[in-house]
């Protein structure tokens, strides 16, 4: 037992601390696996199954997981089995004991539609003008139509034979994409993948948010996010200049340091309530009274919106440009500025000519943390402005081309939505994990910037000094 | 000196003030000179049970008239009636009727009721896990599970699986509620029909939305809980319920659209229209299009069931 | 050449009050904007404060409740975790370990509260509720295992020692803990059916009355905890850190380990950095809205057990403010509580600076007087 406590004495102690880095560590990297695994793996066309049960049943879609039964005796698969305008159902469990023969046939296809999502089953036949192609030539006709533009599918009528044997008649124009994934091979897996992948980022949401892209969200984040900007970093950079370099470095001026810093410290919800309270109800009620008397009783200011979104978003980042530029002014040496004032340049020319080209690189790591936060923040935008569907952007070719008054989807807002409001979770969810993963990409992208920036910034002067 | 500095400061601070001012008002100016157009804007607020289909009817409407915007805010029927009389949307879908408090804070602010359109059918569905063997409930026993006060009369709580189920073959323990929160529409109609307005039990979780109840109650084999008939997925089984006649009846499209299953209701629309006005162009095709044959359509798409034509007819007011 | 300058003179002293006018009026403009949060929110709140309707203040209680139970067990989670790996990385870690291992975990910042709120409340909750056991038993196993794996170090030749040296042990520790995570999700259903009859969760309602929620304060309590791990760490990292050198080094010339030099000098001498890392810790908890939004059953109780769920201040605000008509009660109640955060996380944070300004200070003072 000597072992034990020479051990005990050397300690195991830094072994728990080394732990908890790595714990934290594991976990860091658990959550970037799953958003990175679900994420993606979601567009990757999965092979579809057809599988007959012992009673003679028939079931074919794409296996999504598997859990335990309850009473531990084995346990049974979620499939996906689309076809929701037939049978009503999108989604079938099925007790794995139960299944007597599961083949994946090649081919089993998988139609992308406008209404009542996917439908899974086999072509009979396809008729084009009044000529009707079945088998491969039917295939081929619509890999062909597929190419077209939507208006021009409108000839293509296709006969679908589910895997229960009903029939069905359905226009080519109301269908998106059809596949086949078990006669895919690699290369053209990758090819659906990619193309799946740019559909997510490049469209809007389809379905009532349950498929399709996320690109108006997108859009909507990137432009609250540049209007914030605007606002806040002449604002920001004003304050820290005028406490940096102004204002008396007095018992006052500490104080009002602190207070600046705390705000970042202020919980982001307490901001929604101020924008809710002052710029909705306050200001953008007035400004309807005063302007928009005529629109009322609809509201143009007086509901949430881009702009008091941006400006509340502002007001929340505004501690982070401003400490990020008070540690850039701060970082300048004295003499700099004083060699300026003695070769006679007003206070205004020292601070535009030496000063601000000094601490520009910081004043821009702190616009960046503070896009990046706001960009992932979305407490304060459910009480200022964000909506479910906004599929026409605030941005357009309308006069006056920006509207500030609209309101906006955003990523994250949209991810909780989907999550939680949308009509049925299970088609939901593997959409919330590729827009968590957005999400995450885009404020990761965006931190690791400003993490480079301010460190290539301190070599910087390090090599100054 | 010190003062007549700070009397200069504040007169800078008083341009800067002025100077703002001038450059939100081309700001302002520009939003009016939008005014009403063909396209125009459709906002509405409100139920988050009809989210789902107003986003789908959302989406017809932009096929068909692609000039127009769409905006929609979902976060439970009680935000519908302040956000109409706030004036901050005219339209408000909400999945159960004003309130009379509610319609009198409206007429007393606008002098005219808001015009009430029944737009689909739908029910509150009582949802157990999928492999729970429990064959139906009774209306008492749902009051007597979810319900502290027991306002509709039954003498003692359920809390236990035990007591619920005749025979042992179902889950054991405490049963886990699962509900909406307090602004849901869901919430107020399960409240004021099944529990005779009595209070909730406080453990009750008061989910975001109607499908993170279905997904927890599909996940955990001692749940139940409530949610609307659209949000039914295979993870979960909604249970017959026993009606007042004695016999259970399980929710489907025939026995809600003939009102037989108990807890059936109307989904409305509120909007705010003044007696002798016009609806703006984008508000009138949004309710053109809820109230055609596509419209109705959609419902079922969304997962309610659908309003036969000539009810719909007789309500057309604009 | 001489002239234009001369004359150009007044034109740019006046440019200069100007700029320095409104640099002076944007930074106050900044300031008074700052300060108008919270004589909006005290401007709000007082009508209710000042009426009749102090009965309803009742209704904050469960809601306070609910924020401190939340705050408490992130912290009782996060804190060991985030003091211990700021120790093990100010003083153990390798330098060129660190410069990598400190941005990665400042960067668990980031992650916006809505996607750790997702993954807690989607995926965490369901399969934590399908495997309760081996969720506690892997909350306290993973730590031991890794004071195991010191003990074996020890004993370990010194070949082993030098290829596994302690001051990379964060990173390969992390095959050794995920090896026993695995055997912990192996053992314990084989000891849950030994010893609670297969399920944790029945023996823990029928031995002592516990309600297990699929939504509840320990969902919650791991979500905020990963939340709150990168602020504490980030900021106790910093105050150890720049314990000046030359006093643990006298330690342990005086003959104490090291280990010894960290707890009984370092962590006396940064001991009010370590606080008011902790401090910016609660009030980060204390405020995070979505996470508890989601992770949580929104269930207003007063209930001490970390199997049940709660609602916080935050969260009410978040749900009910869009419904609450302007001036009403509850309104003017969810104000309230935003005050109430506000002045609690205004209070804690101006606290922690207060004491980190102190604390620079007195290293300035031990710096130079060393």
């Amino acid at each position: 037992m000597t072992w034990l406590k020479n051990a005990m004495q050397q300690g195991v102690w830094p072994w728990l601390c080394a732990g908890s880095v790595a714990i934290s560590l594991l976990m860091l990297g658990a959550l970037l696996a799953l958003l990175l695994t679900r994420g993606l793996g979601h567009f990757w066309p999965a092979g579809l199954d057809e599988i007959t049960l012992n009673n003679g049943e028939v079931v074919a879609g794409e296996a999504v997981r598997e859990m335990p039964l309850p009473d531990q005796t084995g346990s049974e698969r979620l499939y996906f089995t689309g076809n929701r305008d037939l049978d009503d159902a999108r989604w079938r469990w099925v007790a794995i004991d139960t299944i007597a023969r599961q083949t994946q046939p090649a081919d089993l296809l998988r139609l992308e539609r406008r209404a009542w999502g996917d439908f899974i089953g086999y072509l009979e036949a396809v008729e084009v003008n009044g000529e009707r192609f079945t088998g491969d030539d039917a295939w081929q006709q619509v890999q062909q139509a597929l190419a077209l533009p939507t208006a021009q599918r409108t000839h293509y009528q296709l006969t679908l034979r589910t895997p229960q044997g009903q029939t069905l008649r359905q226009s080519l124009a109301t269908v998106i994409n059809v596949e086949a994934p078990n006669a895919m091979h690699l290369g053209q897996k990758l090819r659906a993948w990619g193309s799946e992948v740019w559909q997510f980022l490049s469209q809007g949401p389809r379905a009532a948010n349950t498929g399709g892209g996320v690109w108006p969200a997108i859009f909507g984040t990137m432009l609250m996010v540049i209007v914030m900007s605007v606002i806040v970093t002449p604002f920001g950079v004003l304050a820290a200049i005028y406490l940096n370099e102004i204002a008396h470095q007095g018992p006052l001026t500490r104080l009002v340091r602190i207070g600046v810093r705390n705000l970042a410290g202020v919980p982001s919800i307490v901001y929604g309530v101020f924008g809710l309270g002052v710029f909705v109800y306050g200001i953008g009620g007035s400004l309807d009274e005063w302007f928009f008397d005529d629109a009322l009783p609809s509201p143009t200011f007086g509901t949430g919106g881009l702009l008091w979104a941006s400006l509340t978003l502002a007001l929340l980042t505004l501690p982070v440009v401003i400490v990020a530029t008070e540690e850039g002014l701060a970082r300048i040496p004295e003499a700099q500025r004083e060699g300026a004032v003695a070769l006679g340049a007003t206070r205004l020319e020292m601070l535009t000519r030496v000063v601000l080209p000094m601490a520009m690189p910081a004043m821009l790591t702190g616009v960046i943390l503070a896009v990046a936060r706001a960009a992932g923040e979305v407490a304060p935008l459910m009480l200022v402005g964000v909506a479910k569907l906004a599929p026409q952007m605030p941005l357009d070719g309308e006069f006056p081309y920006l509207h500030l008054e609209r309101k906006f989807m955003h990523l994250g807002y949209h991810l909780f939505d989907t999550a939680f409001h949308g009509e049925d979770v299970q088609a939901a969810i593997p959409l919330v994990y590729a827009t968590a993963l957005l999400l995450v990409l885009i404020v990761l992208v965006l931190n690791l910037t400003a993490i480079l920036l301010r460190h290539h910034l301190r070599r910087q002067r390090g090599s100054e000094c | 000196m010190n003062s007549n500095g700070f009397a200069l400061r504040m007169k800078y601070g008083a341009a800067l003030g002025l100077t703002w001012l001038l450059l939100s008002l081309p700001l302002t100016g520009w939003a009016q000179s939008q005014g009403p157009s063909a396209s125009g804007t459709l906002g509405t607020v409100g139920s988050d049970t009809m989210a789902g289909l107003m986003l789908r009817w959302g989406e017809a409407l932009t096929t068909q008239h692609p000039d127009i915007n769409v905006q929609f805010q979902a976060s439970g029927s009680a935000s519908a009636p302040p956000a109409l009389l706030a004036g901050t949307t005219r339209i408000g879908p909400m999945s159960r009727r004003m309130t009379d408090d509610e319609r009198d804070a409206f007429v007393e602010r606008y002098g005219y009721p808001p015009l009430e359109l029944r737009v689909a059918r739908d029910a509150l569905i009582v949802i157990v896990h999928r492999h729970n063997p429990l064959p139906d409930i009774s209306l008492d026993e749902v009051d007597a599970i979810f319900s502290s006060t027991q306002a509709c009369g039954s003498e003692s709580s359920i809390a236990h699986w035990e007591t619920l189920a005749e025979d042992d073959t179902g889950p054991k323990g405490p049963i886990a509620l699962h509900g909406r929160n307090i602004t849901s529409g869901t919430y107020g109609v399960f409240r004021q029909r099944l529990l005779c307005n009595g209070e909730f039990r406080p453990e009750v979780s008061k989910h975001m939305g109607a499908s993170a109840v279905v997904a927890a109650v599909g996940e955990s084999y001692t749940a139940m809980g409530y949610s609307g008939y659209n949000h039914l997925t295979p993870s979960v089984r909604p249970l017959p319920l026993t009606n007042r006649q004695g016999s259970p009846v399980m929710p489907s499209d025939t026995t809600i659209q003939n009102g037989d299953y108990p807890l059936s209701r109307y989904l409305y629309i509120y909007v705010n229209l003044p007696p002798d006005a016009s609806l703006p162009p984008a508000e009138r095709a949004f309710l053109d299009l809820v109230m055609s044959a596509e419209g109705q359509q959609i419902t079922r798409a969304a997962g309610f069931v659908p309003l036969p034509l000539d009810a719909l007819e007789a309500q057309r007011a604009w | 050449m001489t002239r234009t300058r001369l004359s150009s003179q007044p034109l740019r002293h006046l440019q200069d009050r100007i700029a320095t006018a409104l640099i002076t009026a944007g930074g106050i403009g900044v300031l008074l904007a700052v300060l108008g949060i919270g004589v909006f929110l005290v401007w709000e709140a007082a009508p209710l404060l000042l009426s009749e309707e102090l009965g309803s203040l009742s209704m904050l209680t469960p809601l306070a409740w609910g924020t401190l139970k939340a705050a408490l067990i992130a912290l009782l989670f996060a804190l060991p975790l985030a003091l211990g790996a700021a120790a093990y990385s100010a003083f153990f870690m390798s330098p060129r370990l660190r410069s990598r291992i400190k941005p990665t975990l400042e960067m668990m910042e980031a992650i916006p509260g809505v996607v750790v709120g997702f993954i807690a409340g989607m995926v965490l909750a369901p399969w934590v509720e399908r495997h309760l056991a081996s969720t506690l038993v892997v909350l306290l196993w993973l730590p031991l295992s890794a004071g195991l794996a010191g003990l074996l170090w020890h004993l370990a030749t010194r070949r082993w020692q030098r290829r596994l040296p302690l001051s990379w042990a964060a990173l390969w520790l992390i095959p050794w803990l995920i090896a026993m995570f695995f055997l912990a999700l192996w053992l314990t259903p084989l000891a849950e059916q030994a010893l609670w009859g297969g399920d944790l969760r029945h023996y823990l309602y029928d031995a002592f009355g516990l309600d297990y929620v699929t939504r509840n304060a320990l969902i919650v309590g791991l979500a905020m905890g990963f939340a709150v791990i990168p602020s504490v760490y980030s900021l106790a990292e910093d105050a150890l850190n720049e314990v000046p050198r030359p006093l643990m080094e006298g330690a342990q010339a005086l003959g104490a380990s090291r280990w010894q030099a960290v707890t009984k000098v370092a962590l006396a001498a940064a001991g009010p950095g370590l606080f008011s890392a902790v401090m910016i810790g609660a009030g980060r908890a204390v405020g995070e809205t979505m996470i508890v939004l989601m992770a949580s059953s929104n269930t207003a109780l007063l209930s001490a057990s970390p199997f049940e769920g709660m609602r916080t201040m935050a969260a009410a605000i978040a749900i009910e403010l869009p419904e609450a008509a302007a001036g009403g009660i509850t309104y003017r109640m969810l104000v309230l509580a935003a005050l109430v955060l506000f002045l609690f996380t205004f209070f804690v944070n101006t606290l922690a600076e207060v004491v980190r300004q102190r604390l620079r200070r007195r290293y300035q003072r031990m710096g130079s007087g060393a």
